[in-house]
């Protein structure tokens, strides 16, 4: 999209006041960027896709109050964040990312219930909502509309400290989650008091590095010795290799490792690694080649097969043998030999014995 | 007390001096004995691999079949007793024609063996019923390996035709070429406990077996790519492996058929090498290739080590027989892969296991045997490292592609006119309910399998 349609795109957003036609919107946003694809500098496709992708989300959140108010349930009783997690959070959506959320809400002294009561019932519409527009689901149910992932500022505090108390495996995986919430909606302030109390939380419990890289190094980067690609061998997908779990994630992975060690707030991995590079983490040469590894990355991965199921927009992540011309996969081996080092020195550092 | 029963003895020694005397055998007769001991614990061994075929054919198939391939192979076992009995053992060892030139090819005679009670110490170093038993133990081996072509498709009565043929008539006569003095054995064939006439030819009659069944339903999808289809139990199938692999100790150092000088125990040692390397290399080059330790890879491997090491574990050095196992799981896990890409399905990897490393185990000898011990079991000569010469390459190539294109158009022959006459694969319905429930009315594990209409009345 150049840039005087997105301007005229993001209008067109701002101005829809139905559901029906914000899911018109995120087709159009589809068969735009599928012709855009080949042609353009990965960040800055990243950048529009998901700045649309929020703006939509915040569209559909401020519809959702109002067809609240329309209900008669008033308008939201405090301030509150609309957050986003994985890939949402991390500026990171594909064409079929699915809904990955939560609310932070202010506290109140008077009618707690209430609020309560009030938040529920928009989440449920809005995560209803979002699914007309074709956002899929989150599989391990971290949505704003289950009561786990919904509270005033003074439950994610009691909810924090319980976590970091009894870091057992369920946790630390929500403990991963919230270090990539960003705030898509509402007030801003209050998304940076919860990273306040996890930053220091984090610092104040080493040991939860450890339990952290425990938990996210069982996903191997997709290069074998010989530095081959190892792809899928068996099943309707033989042949094509697993982008999503294989190549991004991991990287993903250690670069929010390195940054919740460096006290770094910044959500997408790309500005993560600018910043590490910054404080001096990591040594230019080295973000210089991460950056470059993971930006190739996030190509392939907007590349992966996507399907139409159900009017949801999902993809498998993984990326047709078809679709990988011989120069690519030598760059793409070359990219998971920087992943594969990365993922070792970051086990390294945190666990200080080699995998 | 010592005192009182060595009077005891020398007075019985006086009253009955008969006693003392009669049992002390002549050394020929101990000799025979111990061979007969040897021979038939080897035979046990060799009969107890079926348990092995049992477990690894179950387990590496589904839970719906698994009654069928169970007891189908106690029932076809019993039927290649009585047929072996019979016919087959006549073909292979029948020295009635042994004048004729038709000796090179066939033996006759000897049908419905009768091997009389026991033998003779001065012409015989043991009974002839032990070695029909031992013999007998290897063509139902054979026959085993040859039903991994069929799983989890062919029809019961498939079985049993093939049963007939393959014990009478395609076995005996590959067995008879190397084993029982036909034109392969004058050339001096070395194939000492059957990498070939055992394993290939089983593992060449399953390879026609899949070629006219086709693959199990949902094994390939119409692009082209294959679809895993898990056995039901990966426990069965390394328990399998393991009876296999103490069976096969009867199999190798049995083939010596003799205590003699202890020679069968060094057999048995080059059988451990070369099984341990087939496991480690199988399972390393897995880990290489697909970045996980693939179980059922390294199982493969193990037995493929086994295959291999069976033609040449009487001809070849220790460090010979670790090549030669290490080779063998490597070549297993790629030749795998290979009949996968050709959408040949094989569920039991018998194709791999025993027909692929078949080869090379037979091949091997024509480049790591050596003269010593060729001279020493008396078969051919020493291979390529010892002798620089090829002479013994070139005939184990002979049995490796005689007896493979023989076993190959004779089973085509069988299977091909059975597949016209009376069917061989079972009906869509049938491969979806399972074999148990087709060919035999119960399923093997009725708890975790509900019949069809079952339930609906309660």
């Amino acid at each position: 999209m150049s840039d005087p349609t997105r301007s005229q795109y993001a209008k067109k957003i701002a101005s829809a006041d139905q559901i029906d036609g914000l899911r018109c919107l995120r087709d159009q946003l589809h068969e735009g960027m599928e012709a855009l694809l080949p042609s353009r500098p990965v960040e800055q496709l990243n950048e529009g896709l998901n700045e649309s992708h929020d703006a939509l989300i915040s569209r559909a959140i401020a519809i959702s109050e109002a067809e609240m108010a329309r209900k008669g349930k008033g308008s939201p009783p405090v301030p509150y964040a609309y957050l986003l997690f994985g890939s949402g959070g991390r500026k990171e959506q594909t064409l079929s990312s699915d809904q990955d959320s939560g609310v932070v809400y202010q506290d109140s002294d008077t009618n707690r219930e209430g609020i309560k009561v009030y938040f529920t019932e928009l989440c449920t519409l809005i995560v209803k909502n979002l699914i007309t527009i074709g956002y899929p689901p989150c599989e391990g149910n971290v949505l704003s509309d289950n009561p786990e992932w919904c509270h005033s500022l003074s439950e994610w505090e009691e909810k924090l400290s319980g976590w970091f108390m009894e870091p057992e495996w369920e946790v630390v995986r929500y403990l991963l989650i919230i270090a990539d919430g960003r705030c898509v909606y509402g007030d801003p302030a209050l998304v940076d008091s919860l990273k306040d109390m996890f930053f220091t939380d984090t610092l104040n419990h080493p040991v939860i590095i450890k339990r952290m890289t425990e938990n996210t190094m069982r996903h191997k980067v997709l290069v074998g010795i010989f530095g081959q690609l190892l792809k899928e061998r068996y099943g309707e997908d033989a042949g094509s290799l697993d982008i999503k779990y294989g190549a991004y994630i991991p990287m993903v992975n250690s670069i929010r490792l390195l940054a919740i060690g460096a006290n770094l707030r910044e959500t997408s991995t790309l500005e993560r690694i600018r910043r590490l590079v910054e404080k001096g983490t990591l040594s230019s040469e080295d973000g210089e080649s991460y950056e470059q590894a993971f930006r190739f990355i996030l190509r392939l991965r907007l590349m992966t097969t996507e399907q139409m199921e159900n009017g949801l927009y999902v993809n498998n992540g993984k990326l047709p043998r078809g679709k990988l011309s011989r120069e690519m996969a030598d760059e793409l081996k070359s990219s998971l030999r920087q992943g594969k080092r990365l993922q070792k020195a970051v086990y390294k550092g945190t666990m200080g014995r080699l995998m | 007390m010592v005192k009182k029963t060595f009077l005891a003895l020398g007075l019985m020694t006086i009253v009955f001096p008969i006693v003392a005397f009669a049992a002390d055998p002549s050394g020929a007769m101990l000799d025979m004995g111990l061979n007969s001991l040897w021979v038939m614990l080897a035979f046990i061994l060799v009969l107890l691999m079926q348990g092995g075929f049992i477990l690894l054919e179950a387990g590496s198939t589904r839970m719906k079949n698994a009654g069928h391939v169970a007891g189908k192979t106690i029932f076809t076992v019993g039927l290649a007793a009585l047929i072996y009995w019979a016919v087959g053992y006549g073909i292979a060892f029948g020295g009635a024609n042994a004048e004729s030139a038709i000796s090179k090819f066939i033996g006759w005679g000897d049908f419905f063996v009768n091997p009389g009670t026991s033998g003779d110490p001065a012409s015989e170093s043991y009974p002839s019923a032990v070695f029909f038993l031992f013999q007998l133990a290897f063509a139902a081996i054979s026959l085993s390996i040859a039903w991994g072509g069929f799983a989890e498709r062919a029809k019961l009565s498939s079985y049993v035709v093939f049963t007939l043929f393959y014990i009478a008539i395609i076995y005996p006569v590959v067995a008879h070429w190397i084993w029982g003095g036909g034109w392969l054995a004058d050339h001096g064939a070395q194939d000492f406990a059957g990498s070939t006439v055992v394993h290939l030819s089983g593992a060449v009659a399953a390879f026609v077996a899949t070629i006219l069944l086709k693959p199990r339903i949902g094994k390939f999808n119409k692009d082209g790519s294959a679809n895993e289809i898990l056995g039901h139990n990966q426990v069965f199938t390394a328990l399998s492996v393991l009876l296999l692999w103490v069976g096969w100790f009867g199999f190798n150092a049995g083939s010596t058929v003799a205590i003699g000088d202890g020679f069968f125990t060094y057999v048995a040692f080059t059988t451990m090498l070369g099984a341990g390397a087939g496991g480690v290399a199988a399972l390393l080059i897995s880990w290489a290739v697909t970045g996980k330790a693939d179980i059922t890879a390294m199982l493969n491997g193990t037995l493929g080590g086994l295959v291999a090491i069976t033609a040449s574990c009487a001809f070849v050095d220790p460090w010979a027989a670790v090549v030669i196992g290490l080779v063998s799981g490597v070549l297993v896990f790629y030749s795998v892969k290979m009949f996968e890409k050709l959408k040949v399905d094989d569920p039991i990897y018998a194709l791999s296991v025993h027909g692929m490393a078949g080869i090379w185990g037979t091949l091997a000898n024509g480049i790591f045997a050596t003269q010593e011990l060729a001279d020493k079991v008396g078969v051919g000569t020493g291979g390529l490292i010892d002798t620089g010469s090829w002479k013994q390459m070139w005939v184990q190539l002979q049995s490796v592609v005689f007896a493979g294109v023989f076993v190959f158009v004779a089973s085509f022959i069988v299977l091909g006119i059975m597949k016209k006459i009376i069917g061989f694969r079972v009906t869509e319905e049938q491969e979806i309910i399972g074999l148990d429930l087709s060919e035999h009315g119960a399923y093997g594990y009725p708890e975790q399998l509900k019949k069809p209409g079952q339930g609906i009345q309660g």
